[in-house]
């Protein structure tokens, strides 16, 4: 690990103030789950790191009953906080499911978010790939069993943050704090695919924080995540899916489904929610849906299997939101 | 213990002991066979263990190895300038010259070491390499097909003599039903959780050696050999190490290197690898392939076996394996083809060869069952070999058979609806043992005190609590009375903890010794007490006449008469304690999605013999590692090339997958106790069979075959597509 300087951030304003706008030569640390690991491997090699531990770390009800989660806030607070499971079960048993407890009790919902994809051609030095700088995506050619099922590239990492794909199942709101101030951003938004941003995963710029997440008040939703991991702990999810139901009586209004694992962003399915609107939760609806998600999907030469456990994802997320029998 | 190619063969000892009755194992054992705690276990959970990473010396510098990023090159110029002046820097040395070409990724090429493990991490980023990158072979396929570059001398493959027995084309007529096909095996690393490496530290022109191996003797000889040192001048200790598996018999380069920058800073050396060196260049198990026809009879007989296999052992390693394997094929034919490609080279892993040609031969025993409309049970019990001391299936497998509830198994293809179907597999091992070769030495001092000293090692599976069982056993003592001295080349003569030969080597040695040092202390007692040496005993803390138990002395009384001159004796290790030969089977339930092509694990039963069980806790813990180690090779352990640049992929734990506490089954393991044949060793044994067991559950489950490994998702939902698709049987 190549060395560096240390700053111990005392407030947000302390923060910003450390940072600067050349990518990658200042990095903000959380729980350093990532990026330690990131420079360990000499992927990245930033000359400063400022700690952001210090930043707001609550839980908080908002004024319209959702929830402000501070991005300092450990996984393992989400998961045993005592309104967030009742009101979101479809973030916190993702958050329940990410690494292994030393990880959940040290790694923050920031770290999370911000987490750099774990492809292995990016993760390995001798590989010179895209999204380093280089010219060649290796997975085209090469061993990709474990990337993207979805996006035109020309990078076709999957995104590693499970969370990512719960907030924007559940139109969570980033604030982004900057030196020329604080921004809202949808968290559909907030994530970027490799041809608009093949250096980064998202918009936030080097000199900016993503400081809290907002989620609104659930309102008349069942939800629910599904995971599939080959192992069952402590083990990347192949496929999984977010789903949030709106429901009228026993149909369901209108629907978001969010799949991971399977695009450079968490990948929101129109085709599945437009298969699930007016519809009452079935194993036939569920199906349905799970394989109206994955139709577009434009596997590599050794994906494919992706698309079968994606649609198993969605189906089994959706028959989980409706108390249903998974399998 | 391991020959030139890593390897370690099989002993080949008799099956049955039949030794000189003063030093044979007690009738009635008081410790042997019982349950005892691994003596060392507080420690090591508590971290007072220290394991040659754990070592620290006055002045100790790290040492960082430079290797080759690439898996094919000529090296052009190694510049050490800039990394000998970069903070902390004590020595800095080219490991190869210039031209020379490296073979694999992972190559060691130069090295530093420095004040702290950091600064030599970042000098060893300094050292300028230039390589000519040449085109590598990065696959099996790739090298065996006729435009590969010719990157081996004598050839990239290396066709071996074919085996043939009786008439296969009378074989092939006599069957009734066919099965060809293609089977394979991955390239699975060792995955030591104490990686390779040691400390190294000169005082003058002697070497101590803190050495995280499975051969602390044989590591003395390598380093002597290659330094061109004496071996009297080589100490080698382990005292604790964290798994070697068949890759640790050796200093192997990593420990040269951290002895000449060891004597080139004239300071102790650290040198350990790290997780990515690891699964690059220390070893592996070759991978396997084979395509085979066979045939089977009307009645369920095996008649004919042609087969023709290839594997890689990496850059210039072979890739053997046993096959067909157990079962008994009265026509056969194979042809083997060892397959060079530029990836680290294979070394003995647990069982080297066994998994792969139990897998491949169980997985078609299932096919040929199922074509013949036999159970599998059942058709393998028409086909074992005859009963003998080191061949017994037939008795094992109903007794498993009746634990599993194998009545109950289903035909291939889980009839349940739903997407979750279970299935059931079996399969049986083999392996030699047995033991040879140790030496070790007995103090009994004037206070009662007793040292047993032996230069075995402790490899994780409780040789140094097996020490202090015979010892106790032989002297009478409480275990805890036992001052177990081993894991130093100082100490007397045993050889590398390999072929699972160490208990039959070291405990036959042990009690032999034991029994030297009390005739020699009977033999002072004997005038006092007025008794007949001969007729004295040692039990429960006494040395008393065996026919008047009342005449007799404590041990510390006894003891106290020998004045100042400890008995101190030699022992070796004699025939007739120890055989040779096990025989094992194991049956393995599992639950497959077929939505998701997730396999759970979910229950393995084992009945395996070892011979006479020395501590039942710990060869059940034997059994139980190899279950979980066969689990990984079945489901999760893949080295992962890159097709087109050669380089590994996953050399992490991230995407190396190995089991956690919940992918672990029930496992039930049934030891069967042989007093009679004396000790022969367990560590290989349980872990040949369990990932057939595991591949005939899939199947049986699926009602589709898998015929590679690992069986991942991908692999399992593509069989259920193909079938789907128009069927693969």
């Amino acid at each position: 690990m190549k060395a560096f300087s240390y700053v111990d951030a005392r407030s947000e304003k302390d923060a910003l103030a450390s940072l600067g706008t050349e990518r990658n030569r200042i990095l903000a640390i959380g729980g350093g789950m990532d990026l330690l690991g990131l420079m360990k491997d000499y992927i990245v090699t930033p000359e400063r790191l400022v700690n952001v531990k210090t930043l707001d770390a609550t839980i908080a009800r908002t004024p319209d009953g959702g929830m402000r989660i501070g991005s300092a806030v450990k996984l393992i607070d989400i998961v045993e906080h005592a309104g967030m499971g009742q009101m979101y079960p479809a973030l916190v048993e993702l958050a329940d499911q990410i690494g292994t407890p030393q990880i959940r009790h040290a790694g923050t919902v920031g770290g999370n978010l911000n987490q750099r994809p774990r492809c292995w051609y990016f993760r390995n030095e001798e590989f010179h790939c895209l999204k380093k700088g280089g010219a060649t995506c290796f997975s085209v050619n090469g061993e990709n069993q474990f990337h993207a099922i979805f996006g035109d590239g020309p990078c076709h990492i999957v995104h590693p943050s499970s969370l990512a794909v719960a907030c924007v199942a559940y139109g969570a709101t980033f604030r982004i704090a900057g030196p020329s101030g604080v921004r809202d951003v949808d968290a559909g938004q907030y994530f970027q695919m490799p041809d608009h941003n093949l250096y980064g995963e998202n918009v936030l710029q080097p000199n900016e924080l993503l400081t809290h997440v907002t989620l609104p008040a659930p309102g008349q939703v069942k939800s629910a995540s599904y995971e599939v991991r080959f192992k069952q702990a402590h083990d990347w999810p192949l496929a999984f899916a977010s789903v949030v139901l709106a429901m009228q009586g026993d149909t369901i209004h209108s629907a978001r489904v969010v799949m991971g694992a399977v695009a450079p962003v968490p990948w929101r399915s129109h085709e599945a929610e437009q298969a699930l609107a007016g519809r009452t939760i079935s194993e036939e609806t569920a199906d349905r849906a799970g394989q109206a998600a994955v139709r577009p999907a434009k596997p590599m030469s050794g994906n494919a299997y992706k698309m079968r456990v994606a649609r198993t994802a969605v189906a089994r997320a959706i028959l989980k939101a409706g108390g249903l029998k998974t399998a | 213990m391991a020959d030139e190619r890593g390897q370690v063969p099989e002993a080949a000892a008799p099956a049955v002991a039949q030794g000189e009755a003063h030093f044979a194992w007690p009738a009635h054992p008081t410790y042997i066979g019982k349950d005892i705690r691994r003596l060392d276990g507080p420690e090591k959970v508590s971290g007072r263990a220290k394991y040659a990473y754990d070592i620290q010396r006055p002045g100790m510098l790290y040492g960082r190895i430079v290797r080759s990023p690439h898996p094919r090159a000529r090296i052009v110029s190694i510049d050490l300038a800039a990394a000998r002046s970069a903070p902390g820097v004590k020595a800095a040395l080219a490991w190869v010259e210039p031209n020379t070409v490296v073979m694999f990724q992972g190559e060691e090429v130069a090295a530093v070491a420095a004040a702290t493990e950091a600064q030599a991490g970042d000098a060893a980023r300094l050292v300028k390499v230039e390589y000519e990158v040449l085109q590598p072979l990065t696959n099996t396929a790739q090298a065996m097909s006729p435009d590969a570059p010719k990157v081996f001398d004598g050839g990239n493959v290396r066709e071996g003599a074919a085996e043939e027995t009786g008439d296969l084309a009378a074989g092939f007529k006599a069957a009734a039903h066919l099965v060809e096909a293609v089977y394979s095996t991955q390239v699975q690393t060792h995955v030591c959780l104490e990686t390779h490496g040691c400390v190294c530290e000169w005082e003058g022109d002697k070497l101590t050696a803190w050495v995280s191996t499975q051969a602390v003797h044989g590591t003395r000889e390598g380093f002597a050999q290659a330094l061109k040192i004496p071996q009297a001048n080589v100490r080698v200790i382990t005292q604790y190490m964290g798994g070697g598996f068949g890759s640790k018999f050796a200093p192997d380069a990593q420990g040269l290197i951290c002895a000449k920058l060891a004597q080139a800073a004239r300071a102790p050396v650290h040198l350990l690898l790290d997780r990515k060196e690891e699964h690059l260049a220390t070893g592996n198990r070759p991978s396997a392939h084979a395509k085979i026809r066979a045939g089977v009879s009307a009645d369920g007989m095996l008649t004919a076996f042609d087969g023709q296999t290839w594997g890689t052992g990496g850059a210039g390693v072979g890739a053997g394996f046993p096959l067909p394997y157990i079962y008994q094929f009265p026509n056969r034919r194979r042809r083997h083809s060892d397959v060079y490609i530029n990836a680290g080279g294979a070394r003995a892993m647990r069982a080297p060869g066994h998994p792969q040609g139990c897998f491949i031969t169980e997985i078609l025993m299932d096919e040929l069952a199922d074509k013949a409309g036999l159970d599998p049970l059942e058709f393998r019990m028409k086909n074992l070999p005859p009963d003998a001391p080191d061949a017994r299936w037939r008795e094992y497998f109903p007794i498993a058979a009746k634990q599993f509830g194998w009545s109950r198994r289903h035909p291939t293809g889980d009839p349940t609806p739903g997407p979750i179907k279970t299935g059931v597999g079996c399969s049986a091992n083999r392996w030699g043992g047995g033991g040879r070769g140790s030496h070790a030495h007995c103090e009994i001092l004037p206070d009662g005190g007793v040292i047993m000293r032996c230069g075995t090692q402790d490899i994780g599976t409780g040789t140094r609590t097996l020490v202090s069982i015979v010892t106790a056993e032989t002297l009478g003592l409480p275990i805890a009375a036992i001052r177990t001295e081993i894991g130093d080349s100082l100490y007397p003569f045993s050889g590398g903890s390999g072929g699972s030969t160490t208990a039959a080597s070291v405990t036959p040695a042990i009690r032999v010794t034991a029994v030297k040092a009390l005739d020699a202390l009977k033999e002072h007692v004997a005038p006092t007490l007025g008794v007949a040496a001969a007729d004295l005993v040692a039990e429960e803390g006494r040395l008393f006449a065996r026919n008047a138990p009342s005449k007799g002395l404590t041990w510390k009384e006894a003891c106290r008469l020998l004045g100042t001159e400890p008995v101190s004796v030699d022992g070796q290790w004699q025939p007739g304690l120890s055989a040779s030969g096990t025989t094992g089977v194991q049956m393995a339930e599992v639950q497959v999605d077929t939505e998701t092509g997730v396999t759970k694990v979910t229950r393995v039963v084992c009945v395996q013999d070892c011979g006479l069980i020395m501590d039942r806790l710990t060869a059940e813990s034997q059994v139980i590692g190899g279950i979980i180690f066969g689990m990984d090779f079945a489901l999760f352990e893949d080295r992962i090339l890159d097709r087109n640049t050669g380089q590994m992929v996953n050399p992490n734990m991230e995407w190396y997958l190995l089991a956690g506490m919940s992918d672990i089954p029930r496992i039930e393991a049934t030891l069967v106790d042989q007093p009679e044949r004396g000790v022969i060793g367990l560590g290989e044994p349980p872990a040949v069979a369990t990932a057939a067991a595991i591949g005939n559950a899939i199947a049986n489950a699926i009602g589709v075959r898998l015929r590679s490994l690992p069986m991942t998702p991908a692999r399992v939902l593509a069989a259920l597509e193909q079938e789907r698709a128009g069927g693969t049987r």
